[in-house]
């Protein structure tokens, strides 16, 4: 019965050649009814990553093979997700940042167009990690996305022509551009990469018809820079005039990093958006005494004015790079009997949180991976309990044996998605630990601004990753498939009761979402760091499409996958021996079905 | 210092620049020289270009290039020894824009495409090449092409 009016947005789609953009999402929690479409990063404003598609179910996923594969040339890491708006495909690269607009009604899927923006080839150089791009979103007849080299371009969807380009970030400040913009309404949102080369963090709104820029919100500061008003800014635990310049010594914040390179969701009942900001700068704690209000927070502040309305903080004093820069997903749970408009984050920390998000408080707060640099979150000041031996900073040298590592229990470059059937969450970890000896670093306009010297090692258990379930109104584990390799890849669960995800050495897996149990594995071409989508193609079935192309952070990786440089040959990583075993760079469009 | 790093530069930039005096019987034609070189792939520098390390070898400038390597962030991109993160390996032995000392010394004085700041104007010519001492002074490893896996 769902399928009728689906069918019928599809048709029309169809009938115009492009749609003219999708319901508002009904529900925060399961977004709009199912249309088969992916028109924005995370499928729905709620950022569940759920798709209501199941014709793939846990009975024949094991039939499950690939069907078409493009190379997109480009061999940085492959994050983000395509987008499916009616019966065409789109994939954004890593810089250049082409866009490719593939037809899926035609066999071979040829392209209607791609376009070529002309983006800097220094932006790698201030790119922190590597060359990538989180994808793009769709609204209103345009293809939005961000350029690495500092800015926002919208591409009509049907012509491929460029609608207008605007400048957002400054390069020569240490700014790049690797998040997917958000569209709420008029307004696209975006923010900025560097909390490596220490920015000044914001986030953006700019006219979705003109590209003007409407609205800048900085994430520290000065109330004023903030857009933080005393009376309608309600933290729920510890604020005051001007914290976001208080929190630090001095006028650090000016340099302090807090960037925006993650996700934002939405929920159009409370009128908020949400997003999550980046490490505080530079990474020697002592070099910027106090909280360092709001980095590694999440901020929750109104679409339309940008003004902040609540903000809080995962980690204080960010002492390992523990960005907080991942999903914030809105869901409705019912915890201890009680319905709650929830807010789930899975934190590089270590700490999966649930929040009141209409208060920003604190209801769960549990380990999802080894954690040992706090031993749990008081639920009554919202702060972590932390351990004094796991401090970090130049006066105390090198710091071993903290877990999780700086790349994150999970990277927040890998997305969890949620189903409203089974009430699990599921998202890939990383079970890394590190030693971590904080050094002097000075601050030298667009050059990096970091101070550490590092070492990973394999976390407890001796496997470097894992793909969980998890239950956010009780904080506990469901079930866990272990990987040999960080799992890097974002999440995707569909009704057919199906999850999805890709590993670092290439395989792309689909697992029971009620058990873990694996259904079919295939091997991609290149370690997969992006996240999956499911869509229904013009002939009514349903399909299922992921990038492969191993990269995102070459400290991780230790640049032992790359093989494009020959004057680039290193070694490989002592905790990781054998990657370059078992894949390569590559980037590579995938589709998968029945 | 800045005045010392500009006047470096209006130095560099006439030894690259000045053309000789014109001889008497000058032509309006360059020169035939048959030298297969000046058109290979990759440039080459010309003759009167050729800079050489004054800190040639030595080990306590080495070291103080050591600091300047983190000071000026060098680390942030190449990592710690120069072992390669966003931007590539340093002590690996190979080079994209030429390994020798003067070769080195444009890559940090110049920058290089893809993002390689120029640093000549805040280091100046001697800041230069004492990273360009501490980073020849890397151990560089034997060149082994191969990596395997399995057991010999």
């Amino acid at each position: 019965m769902l399928r009728l009016p689906a069918i019928r947005i599809l048709l029309s789609c169809a009938a115009t050649g492009i749609c003219t953009g999708m319901a508002y999402a009904a529900d925060a929690a399961s977004g709009p009814v199912e249309d088969g479409q992916w028109t924005m990063p995370a499928k729905s404003y709620a950022a569940t990553r759920y798709s209501g598609l199941a014709q793939i179910n846990a009975q024949n996923a094991r039939s499950l093979h690939p069907l078409w594969s493009f190379s997109t040339g480009v061999l940085a890491g492959h994050e983000g997700q395509p987008l499916v708006v009616g019966e065409t495909m789109y994939v954004v690269t890593p810089w250049p940042n082409v866009l490719y607009a593939f037809d899926l009604r035609k066999e071979g899927h040829p392209l209607r167009w791609k376009y070529r923006p002309d983006v800097s080839s220094n932006a790698l150089g201030v790119a922190c990690c590597d060359a990538v791009n989180r994808g793009a979103f769709y609204a209103d007849g345009r293809i939005v996305y961000n350029l690495l080299d500092g800015h926002t371009v919208a591409v009509d969807a049907r012509s491929g022509r460029e609608l207008w380009k605007t400048t957002i970030a400054d390069m020569s400040n240490g700014e790049t551009v690797t998040m997917a913009p958000f569209v709420v309404g008029d307004h696209v949102i975006v923010g900025a990469s560097g909390g490596e080369f220490g920015i000044y963090g914001w986030l953006k709104a700019l006219d979705l018809k003109t590209g003007k820029i409407v609205w800048t919100g900085h994430n520290m500061g000065p109330d004023k820079d903030m857009l933080a008003a005393a009376d309608t800014f309600k933290p729920p635990y510890d604020g005051g005039v001007d914290v976001g310049a208080k929190s630090w010594a001095g006028d650090t914040w000016k340099s302090g990093g807090a960037p925006v390179w993650g996700w934002i969701s939405y929920d159009p009942e409370l009128d908020l958006i949400y997003y999550g900001t980046g490490n505080a700068a530079p990474y020697d704690p002592e070099a910027r005494v106090g909280d360092n209000k709001w980095s590694a927070s999440v901020l929750a502040r109104r679409p339309g004015t940008g003004e902040l309305v609540w903000a809080y903080q995962f980690t204080p004093h960010d002492n390992w790079d523990y960005d907080a820069t991942g999903a914030m997903v809105l869901v409705d749970l019912t915890i201890a009997g009680k319905p709650v408009k929830a807010l789930v984050h899975f934190d590089k920390n270590g700490f999966a949180y649930t929040l009141d998000r209409a208060t920003g408080k604190v209801l769960v707060a549990a380990q999802f991976a080894s954690v040992n640099w706090a031993k749990s979150v008081d639920l009554a000041s919202g702060r972590p309990v932390i351990d004094p031996a796991r401090q970090t900073g130049v006066s105390k040298g090198k710091v071993s044996g903290v877990c999780p590592s700086l790349e994150g229990a999970v990277s927040p470059a890998s997305p969890p998605a949620y189903s409203p059937r089974t009430h699990l969450f599921y998202t890939s970890t990383n079970n890394l630990c590190m030693d971590y000896a904080a050094a002097h670093a000075s601050h030298l306009r667009a050059t990096p601004y970091i101070g550490v010297d590092f070492a990973y090692h394999p976390g407890p258990g001796g496997n470097l990753g894992a793909f969980i379930a998890w239950d956010a109104t009780s904080g506990r584990r469901v079930w866990e498939d272990k990987e040999s390799y960080p799992s890097w890849s974002g999440a995707l669960v569909t009704a057919g009761d199906v999850a999805f995800y890709g590993t670092l050495d290439g395989w792309f897996k689909a697992v029971d979402a009620r058990s873990g149990q694996l259904l079919s594995k295939f091997k991609v071409g290149s370690g997969v760091v992006g996240n999956p989508i499911a869509y229904r193609g013009p002939d009514g079935k349903e399909y299922v499409a992921v990038y492969a192309g191993i990269g995102g952070d070459w400290a991780l990786l230790a640049g032992d996958t790359r093989s494009d440089d020959p004057t680039d040959v290193r070694e490989p990583a002592e905790f990781m021996k054998d990657i370059a075993r078992h894949t390569s760079q590559g980037g590579i469009v995938w589709i998968f079905g029945l | 210092m800045k005045r010392f790093a500009l006047l470096a530069w209006v130095i560099l930039a006439a030894c690259a620049r000045s053309a000789p005096p014109p001889a008497p019987g000058a032509s309006s034609a360059p020169p035939a020289v048959a030298y297969e070189a000046h058109v290979a792939a990759g440039g080459i520098a010309p003759a009167g270009g050729v800079l050489s390390n004054p800190h040639a070898g030595d080990a306590a400038v080495a070291k103080s290039g050591a600091q300047l390597f983190a000071a000026m962030n060098c680390d942030g991109c190449h990592n710690v020894g120069g072992s390669g993160w966003v931007g590539p390996s340093l002590a690996d032995g190979r080079w994209r824009y030429g390994g020798a000392d003067a070769e080195v010394f444009s890559s940090i004085y110049f920058g290089r495409p893809k993002g390689m700041p120029a640093f000549g104007g805040v280091l100046g010519t001697d800041g230069v090449w004492t990273l360009v001492t501490y980073i020849r002074s890397l151990p560089m490893p034997s060149d082994v092409p191969t990596e395997s896996w399995e057991q010999p």
